[in-house]
């Protein structure tokens, strides 16, 4: 309330207190002091109900110079005049302070409870209690009958007090809303109403003739009992209490004009006996009418309870067996019917969104507003929106948070937080909407049951089509048999297997497939007969899989297939079949052993040729000289005499050079070192090209990378090919092996070809174990070795090769890991011719 | 008696130099023996052989570098060149530059002397 509006209602008091104290004095016998109605201390008391206790001051503050002004002309005397004020607020203050004390609501009079406070509190104590003070005052210093003026302002009081107070407070708090929303018949018959009550009142109070008439009531009043019953049964305490206002001011009007009630009495008589009538009137009024309010109210909340029950078992209804897809559709569609039927004015549906690595978030799922609601802020939605912390937004009690026009209820389901529900803090009908707290708890309930399903039923499917997504891009061809060996259910990589590769076996869905596999068989098909009798195994459980390999097509065009069958899982029986097209392993498999022969047969032809020239060349000569000297032998011997001396000599020869073969032979190994070298120019980039290519499907096989990193220049030696060949052939195959345990990444060798000065350096590296420490130079040593089956000769060979050369071989451990194999030969830079 | 042929033999191998000097000399013939061609050259009598028996391959001068030095120096006699290869462009060469027989080791010593004699019928 503002300083403005609480001066405006103050001077509204003030006013009110002028105006009643004005119509007190007019309504007054003399010379009798009280009045016959006096309403300035029941406006104090509907004032001292409606404002809080701190501001009272304030109000009998404002209301004193009304008093004053209209006292002091008519009574004239300060003391009295001031006196009375004192006596007045006190019934007002006695009044208030009794009923806030005993009512719930002490400005409303909609129920018997808050009634019966005020009707003993305000309309019986507080007039009570304060007529002996004033009958005190009034009769020490005016003199008059102590007892009179007590029992004039007593019955005086309490009608006014139960007649004024609850139509003032009314006509002050919901009589104005009430007017503004009524639908027109029922403000013309609350007008209606009001003028007859007028209308009949002043007739009835104004004709003698009634009374004239035998066995009727003396009194009018009775005859006004219908119109007050309607405006308690079709108005409430609203009709009622105005209604009774209404009737009140008339029946005083006409007495004190005398006119009816009861024109037989005295004035002095007819007064009190007309205030008694009318507040025993009104107290039953007011109750009934209490109670009639009670009554509807109950009937309202009863209706408004069953429509919400029955609104959300059809939601729960509708929720219960929905199809995840159409989830938001009904989200959407019960926000709506939600909001409409609970008066709202918007509703919001937040989703906590999981985002992978981040975590959680909140957004906006659905939302719907009430077409004519007021624009307030959505505090919640928006901070929302701004990425403020949800977590703190969406606790598990759902309170409205200070300052916010909003409340959010969480969607919880076991235990986690799915989402909120945010709704306008206050609704269309001012209904408070935490008023409607446990009824939205079970509406989150319902969303978040369904927020979870729909989760659940999400991640399956993303799961399904995940899965599907993989048997259709797989290369294998896949098919699941049931217990017959009928064909349940097959992908794409199948179909393409059999129809366009020629894969066992060209079979759809619902076919038995060894039903075909039998036909294919019979064909003459011999791989059908294989998978058909393997199939059949797995199926009957007898062995625990099945795989082979088999070709289909004639060469060159033929295709090799690989075909697994194992048990699926489950109670029923069955299995899984899968085929893959290995005809690209199966060829690289027959280049690589094509290779290796090629390459054994390459080794073993030049270690041979080598060996077989050396052998010729060493033992040319003895078998030489022995022939030579055993057919001269022969002829000697064929001599007559025989020459017995040039056979001695002969003899001592021939077993001299038998000796000499017999060394060759005992040092075959020295002979592949003395053997004489070929010279020739040999390119040392092309040689290890070659090399490389010789190599090419071992380093297939052994998933190694051989980089080579040569120089550019053409690098001329002068030697003997097949045994350079050999040394490098046997370096780079070295550090191929040494790299069996590498990470396939790792699998590579590189070969550098460089030229210093006038030497040619050829360096192979690879990323293998590297060397032990020291071993740089064992390793050339004859019979040392590293590898299980290793004879330990062919550094040792490469040595001798090397330096017979004139060149140098050597090993380093490289920084990171591996060895590195460097061959130094002198370069020639001219061809010879 | 006329006097026999001389065949002279020119080897750096001593075992095969001996038996070639055994077996030609039973058959009848004079027989000189050197080292190597450098020796020959420098001591024997050009004139005298009638049959020249060579290895290809020694040290220094080889059997066809000596070749080439008698026939610059204007001797017809014939050459039997032995080998430990028998390759062919070896043979080639020496049988253009007029040698009579080119015989890879081990050979047998019948051809040897039926060489010999052959080379030696001719020249006479």
């Amino acid at each position: 309330m503002t300083r403005i509006q609480l001066a405006a209602s103050a001077l509204a008091v003030s006013l009110g207190y002028y105006l009643g104290a004005n119509l007190g004095l007019i309504l007054r016998f003399p010379p009798a002091t009280p009045s016959v109605m006096w309403p300035p201390n029941a406006i104090l008391t509907a004032t001292l109900l409606l404002v809080p206790p701190r501001r009272w001051w304030i109000y009998l503050l404002a209301a004193l110079p009304a008093h004053l002004v209209a006292e002091l002309g008519i009574i004239g005397e300060w003391p009295l005049v001031l006196g009375l004020f004192v006596t007045n607020c006190s019934e007002a203050l006695i009044a208030a302070v009794l009923i806030r004390q005993f009512s719930d609501a002490p400005g409303r009079f909609d129920t018997l409870h808050r009634v019966v406070a005020f009707v003993v509190g305000g309309g019986i104590l507080a007039p009570f209690l304060s007529s002996f003070l004033d009958a005190g005052l009034v009769a020490s210093l005016r003199g008059e009958s102590y007892g009179a003026v007590w029992r004039a302002r007593f019955f005086s009081n309490v009608l006014t007090e139960l007649s004024l107070v609850p139509a003032v407070a009314i006509c002050v708090t919901t009589a104005p809303a009430w007017f503004r929303r009524a639908s027109w018949r029922r403000q013309a018959e609350a007008v209606l109403l009001g003028v007859m009550l007028l209308g009949f009142g002043i007739v009835l109070f104004t004709t003698a003739g009634l009374a004239a008439i035998p066995g009727l009531p003396r009194s009018a009043l009775p005859f006004l009992l219908p119109l007050l019953l309607w405006a308690a049964v079709r108005f409430g305490p609203g009709g009622a209490n105005l209604g009774l206002l209404l009737t009140v001011l008339v029946a005083i009007w006409a007495v004190t004009h005398g006119h009816g009630p009861f024109v037989d009495l005295p004035p002095r008589e007819s007064i009190p006996a007309l205030q008694v009538l009318l507040s025993v009137i009104a107290i039953p009024l007011m109750c009934l009418a209490a109670l009639i309010e009670e009554r509807y109210r109950a009937e309202q909340a009863l209706a408004d309870r069953l429509r919400f029950e029955e609104l959300l078992s059809r939601l729960s209804a509708a929720f219960v067996h929905l199809p995840s897809h159409e989830m938001d559709q009904a989200f959407e569609t019960w926000l709506e019917r939600l909001g409409e039927s609970l008066s709202l004015n918007r509703l919001t549906l937040l989703r906590v969104v999981e985002n992978g690595h981040d975590g959680q978030s909140v957004t906006v799922a659905h939302r719907w507003s009430a077409p004519d609601a007021p624009a307030v802020p959505e505090s919640s939605a928006a901070a929302v929106s701004n990425g403020a912390d949800w977590r703190r937004l969406l606790r598990d009690e759902p309170l409205p948070a200070p300052g916010k026009s909003d409340l959010v209820i969480p969607l919880v389901a076991a235990g986690r937080i799915l989402g909120g529900l945010i709704l306008d803090a206050v609704s269309v009908s001012q209904r408070p909407a935490t008023a409607r707290l446990p009824e939205l708890r079970l509406v989150a309930e319902v969303f978040a049951g369904a927020l979870a399903r729909k989760e659940t039923e999400d991640a399956l499917r993303a799961s399904e089509v995940m899965k599907s997504a993989i048997l259709t891009s797989l290369n294998t061809g896949v098919a699941v048999l049931d217990r017959e060996g009928r064909i349940i259910a097959m992908n794409d990589g199948w179909m393409r297997l059999t129809r366009e590769e020629g894969a066992l076996v060209d079979a759809g869905v619902d076919t038995n497939y060894l039903q075909v596999c039998r036909a294919r068989a019979r064909e003459g098909v011999p791989a059908a007969g294989d998978a058909l009798a393997g199939t059949q195994e797995v199926l009957a459980r007898s062995r625990p899989s099945f795989a082979f390999e088999y070709v289909a097509g004639a060469p060159p065009a033929e295709r090799w297939f690989a075909m697994a069958v194992l048990p699926l899982n489950r109670p029923e029986g069955g299995a899984v079949v899968s085929q893959t097209d290995v005809t690209e392993r199966k060829r690289a498999e027959a280049d690589a052993q094509r290779n290796r022969q090629e390459l054994a047969h390459f080794t073993r032809v030049s270690a041979m040729g080598e060996l077989t020239a050396s052998l010729a060349h060493e033992l040319s000569q003895p078998l030489s000289g022995i022939l030579t000297n055993a057919q001269a032998a022969q002829r000697f011997l064929n001599m007559t005499p025989p020459n017995l001396v040039e056979l001695r000599d002969i003899l001592g020869d021939i077993v001299d050079d038998n000796k000499r073969a017999a060394e060759v032979i005992h040092g075959l190994r020295d002979l592949l070192r003395k053997r004489e070298l070929s010279r020739e120019p040999i390119e040392l980039n092309e040689l290890i090209h070659d090399v490389v290519r010789i190599l090419g499907s071992d380093a297939v096989i052994r998933n190694v990378t051989c980089t080579l990193e040569l120089h550019p220049a053409s690098l001329l030696v002068v030697g003997d090919r097949v045994q350079l060949q050999q040394v490098v052939l046997n370096l780079v195959l070295n550090a191929m092996e040494a790299m069996v345990d590498c990470n396939a990444a790792d699998r590579t060798v590189v070969v550098r070809t460089d030229i210093e000065l006038d030497a040619i350096h050829v360096a192979i590296q690879d990323a293998g174990p590297g060397l032990a420490e020291g071993a740089e130079q064992r390793i050339f040593e004859p019979f040392y070795t590293t590898k299980p089956a290793g004879m330990g000769m062919g550094l040792s060979i490469a040595r001798s090769i090397i330096h017979a050369h004139g060149g140098l071989i050597w090993a380093t451990r490289n920084a990171q890991r591996g060895a590195t194999f460097h061959l130094a030969l002198p370069a020639t830079t001219s061809v010879p011719t | 008696m006329k006097e026999a042929a001389t065949v002279f033999i020119v080897d750096d191998d001593p075992s095969i130099r001996r038996s070639l000097e055994r077996l030609v000399r039973s058959d009848g013939y004079q027989v000189q023996v050197f080292v190597s061609a450098r020796q020959f050259l420098e001591r024997a009598d050009l004139k005298k052989p009638d049959c020249l028996v060579v290895d290809v391959r020694m040290p220094g001068q080889s059997g066809l570098d000596l070749q080439q030095v008698l026939e610059t120096a204007g001797s017809t006699v014939p050459i039997i060149f032995i080998t430990g290869h028998a390759d062919g462009p070896l043979a080639e060469q020496a049988l253009r530059a007029g040698a009579v027989e080119l015989l890879a080791k081990p050979f047998d010593g019948e051809v040897l002397l039926a060489a010999v004699r052959r080379a030696i019928g001719r020249r006479s």
